[in-house]
């Protein structure tokens, strides 16, 4: 078996995570979709009372880290198929992993503080 | 094998590549995908603001609701369904639904007729 192909889809790890994030993406989705058209939240206090909940908190966080997971492997795949130099790869990567953690420690914070009821 | 290995294609030219229309959709995945990566950082900042006090939450709301934001939402809701349906249409095929040289040339196009409907919806729900 061919190990190091240089293919951007190697592993079937990061296959399943790909796959599972993207089941769960696309759930969320529609049920956000769902929401506007049946309900949205239209003043801060509604805004602050929907984003309060539990359940709705929960369904973010895996959101964000959902996002997270699928933009690395996408971004990983954009970078391998697309850029040849290995240390403009290896740069974009860092500052790939290096963003989205971040933003999902950002989002983290504030669904755990801002949006604590 | 080993010569053949040798010859593929690793580094695409993008610019001498005539697609089908299952490429067409495949590629828009990924620019969708990138554009939607680089929309997080901006949504965040949004929801925090929007979560902060309610004269945030009014900026917030008076931001989206401005011209320029109105149509950055709206490709930015293009983004999100071409993604979508795109990557059903991949889930799909991992499943080997739409497989075959025909389906999935018909599975492109309906994920390409499933957006120009979102397009089209979509200017009445902007506006």
């Amino acid at each position: 078996m061919l190990r190091h192909s240089g293919s951007a889809h190697r592993g079937l790890g990061e296959w399943l995570v790909q796959r599972v994030s993207a089941l769960y993406l696309a759930a969320f989705t529609v049920w956000l979709t769902l929401r506007l058209i049946l309900g949205w939240p239209t003043d801060y206090a509604a805004w602050r009372a929907w984003l309060g909940g539990g359940s709705v908190r929960l369904a973010f966080g895996m959101f964000f880290l959902s996002v997270a997971l699928h933009a690395w492997v996408g971004m990983r795949s954009v970078f391998l198929d697309y850029l040849k130099p290995a240390w403009l790869r290896f740069t974009l990567q860092v500052l790939t992993a290096g963003g989205l953690l971040a933003l999902l420690l950002w989002a983290a914070e504030i669904l755990l503080i801002e949006a604590r009821p | 094998m080993a010569e053949n290995n040798k010859k593929r294609p690793v580094h695409l030219d993008l610019l001498h590549i005539r697609l089908p229309v299952g490429g067409v959709v495949s590629i828009l995945h990924r620019v969708t995908g990138v554009a939607l990566v680089l929309s997080l950082p901006a949504a965040i900042y949004l929801l925090r603001e929007s979560l902060l006090d309610p004269e945030g939450y009014g900026r917030v709301s008076a931001l989206l609701q401005s011209l320029p934001m109105r149509i950055l939402l709206y490709l930015l809701l293009l983004a999100v369904g071409h993604h979508f349906f795109a990557g059903i249409r991949h889930l799909l095929l991992d499943l080997d639904i739409g497989i075959s040289r025909s389906g999935s040339r018909r599975g492109a196009w309906l994920v390409l007729a499933a957006v120009a409907m979102i397009t089209v919806s979509g200017l009445f729900v902007i506006w």
